[in-house]
């Protein structure tokens, strides 16, 4: 039909990091449909494993993500020890816990402030930031390095953390805490902030189900369902219960990313008061030989790993499936009926990171 | 909206939480990975253990030669070359690579007499 | 090592992964892996409050694989993705890059499959 217009949204657009590119089909101002052209990005970085030693993957693997590297080498390696029979010691497992969950606080403060910046609240976007940055820094004291921290190997960690740094963690999420609530009330009840994101995009709890979304996206669309409930590292033994909203708008989303600070401070506070003494790993003997699969829940969902080895220092395929991956096409499957306006809140409610998509 | 605007008055009251760069410098944190330093190349025994570990390949060790070439702008400084080294003969330092303009490799090469003395003792 | 996996044929994958969304299942998503000997393994993963069912089909690489994202539309990234690295041959994906999601025009066929052993030909260049 006549009047439709194609308006290419990115691959370099203010609101977004990352070259994602839409190609929007424009009915007026209204979306009729979105179609994305990945591949900027693209690194092959599931082949370069196949020529690296299993046990130096998990440096290549720690590269896929430059937010969530922690999440990206656990599942790695939680599959390798599941696959050659390994007993990862009690503390490694807490320790993990407590770089995941820090992870996962850094990259939701991230995305609020993007959020912000979308719809140019930039003093907000800089109060996120700011307030991220005492996170960032527990992570370098504790790690060596603000984001690539390289703390996984097969087998437990890298590192250990002292008693005395312990405390001062939890003295800093507490500290955290306190500034999430001052922005938690402008992100919840500005004016301005409700006005762009109150019903919309909205995601119905079913077709969030058929089109495959997964993290806060399936949980601001009422799924209960966060990985870390099977109980993987030390998860099992602390308390957990999965951050669900059930509007399945933006707002939800937000709401849902908000909610998991807190959550992860809490999951913080509770491991690093359980955590036991001992080893912080063992030595990894053999070659691994077989399939296996692996999750972990990411501050952005779910994501998969798949290894197949021969027995021999190298893996067969190693397959990684990011939650990006997933969420890109229930974003596709959202976009129509909106306007060009809200395109930038919606894309970045799904909290896009495509180098993760296309390693 | 006032919720926001009692923020950014705690926030003109307060100091800058940025630093003015290149004249003010944050101290490293103890625990950093900065960079590769470098290696006490008279406790080397060339074993090349560094370089067949390194997830970067960014380490040359010629047996030989007694030379040990590191290229710091391949390396990733995840550490592992230090953590493998039998002798713990790789510094590793916790400030940041500084920005150059050469793309320079750092070389080691031991001294021929500890060689003559080694095949002596 | 791998839980609930069955093995099916080609012929009724769509017919199973029908069977999958009717009972309530999510699709996670595909792997392909080449096994080396002209083959490749699909392995299509869904998942039920938590509880993981994959299905396998092993294929030959000339074989035709009907596309399940009209049934299952998560699965349009991942069966690109599939025709680009491995060169499998799928079809009616619905929306189909023809090839050039990830890859350029200059780019190899399929990288990922064994055919080609980029590895070893860097490593026979480098003088030794
Ligand atoms: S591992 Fe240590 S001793 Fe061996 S070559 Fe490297 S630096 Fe030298
Ligand atoms: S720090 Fe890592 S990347 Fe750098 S030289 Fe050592 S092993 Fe290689």
């Amino acid at each position: 039909m006549n009047g439709k217009t194609v308006i290419p949204f990115g691959p370099q657009h203010p609101v977004l990091p990352e070259p994602l590119q839409l190609k929007l089909v424009m009915q007026d101002e209204k979306i009729v449909e979105a179609i994305p052209a990945i591949g900027y990005v693209h690194r092959g970085l599931e082949k370069l494993t196949e020529t690296k030693e299993f046990t130096q993957n998990v440096f290549v693997i720690e590269r896929i993500c430059g937010i969530c590297s922690f999440k990206h080498a656990l599942a790695y390696c939680q599959g390798m020890e599941n696959l050659m029979g390994i007993e990862v010691p009690d503390r490694a497992r807490f320790l993990r816990v407590i770089w995941g969950e820090l992870h996962r606080m850094h990259s939701h403060l991230l995305w609020l402030g993007l959020l912000a910046d979308a719809f140019g609240f930039e003093s907000l976007f800089m109060q996120a930031w700011r307030d991220r940055e005492k996170v960032m820094d527990i992570m370098e004291a504790t790690a060596g390095s603000r984001v690539i921290i390289s703390t996984n190997q097969i087998g437990g960690t890298r590192r250990d953390i002292s008693p005395e740094m312990l405390a001062k963690i939890v003295d800093v999420v507490n500290d955290v805490k306190e500034d999430i609530e001052r922005v938690e009330k402008v992100f919840c009840n500005d004016y301005t902030v409700k006005h762009r994101m109150v019903g919309i995009g909205v995601l119905s709890k079913e077709n969030a189900k058929l089109w495959g979304a997964v993290g806060p996206m399936a949980r601001g669309s009422g799924i209960a369902e966060d990985v870390r409930t099977l109980g993987y590292a030390a998860y099992g033994e602390l308390d957990l219960e999965p951050v669900v909203e059930t509007d399945g708008d933006c707002y939800a989303r937000m709401k849902v990313r908000l909610r998991e600070l807190y959550q992860s401070i809490d999951l913080i506070k509770q491991a690093i008061a359980k955590i036991p003494e001992g080893p912080i790993n063992v030595p990894v003997k053999g070659n691994p030989n077989g399939e296996v699969i692996s999750r972990v829940e990411q501050p952005r969902g779910e994501a998969l790993y798949y290894m197949r080895a021969n027995g021999g220092k190298t893996l067969d395929r190693l397959r990684v499936r990011t939650p990006t991956f997933a969420n890109i096409p229930t974003l596709l499957k959202m976009l129509p009926g909106h306007h060009l306006a809200d395109v930038p809140i919606l894309i970045l409610t799904i909290d896009p990171c495509i180098s993760c998509t296309e390693r | 909206m006032f919720d926001m605007i009692g923020n950014i008055f705690k926030n003109l009251g307060t100091k800058p939480a940025t630093r003015c760069y290149p004249f003010e410098k944050r101290e490293p944190f103890e625990a950093s990975r900065g960079r590769v330093k470098g290696i006490e190349i008279e406790k080397c025994i060339f074993c090349g253990i560094c370089s067949r570990k390194c997830p970067a390949d960014a380490i040359r060790v010629d047996r030989n030669a007694k030379s040990w070439e590191i290229d710091p702008f391949k390396c990733v400084i995840c550490g592992a070359c230090a953590e493998v080294c039998p002798k713990k003969c790789v510094i590793m330092d916790e400030a940041y690579t500084q920005p150059t303009t050469a793309k320079d490799k750092l070389t080691y090469v031991q001294a021929a007499k500890e060689e003559s003395q080694s095949q002596a003792g | 090592m791998i839980e609930n996996v069955t093995n099916i044929p080609l012929e009724s994958l769509l017919g199973h992964v029908q069977d999958m969304l009717f009972s309530g299942y999510r699709f996670i998503t595909a792997t392909s892996v080449d096994n080396g000997d002209g083959t490749i393994d699909v392995l299509y993963h869904f998942d039920k409050e938590l509880e993981m069912k994959h299905l396998r089909i092993t294929v030959n690489k000339q074989d035709e694989i009907p596309s399940i994202s009209g049934i299952y539309f998560g699965a349009v990234l991942v069966e690109n993705e599939m025709k680009e690295l491995f060169g499998l041959n799928i079809k009616n994906i619905v929306i189909d890059y023809g090839g050039h999601m990830l890859l350029s025009d200059e780019e190899l066929d399929a990288p990922m499959s064994r055919q080609i052993t980029i590895v070893n030909k860097d490593k026979g260049g480098e003088p030794q």
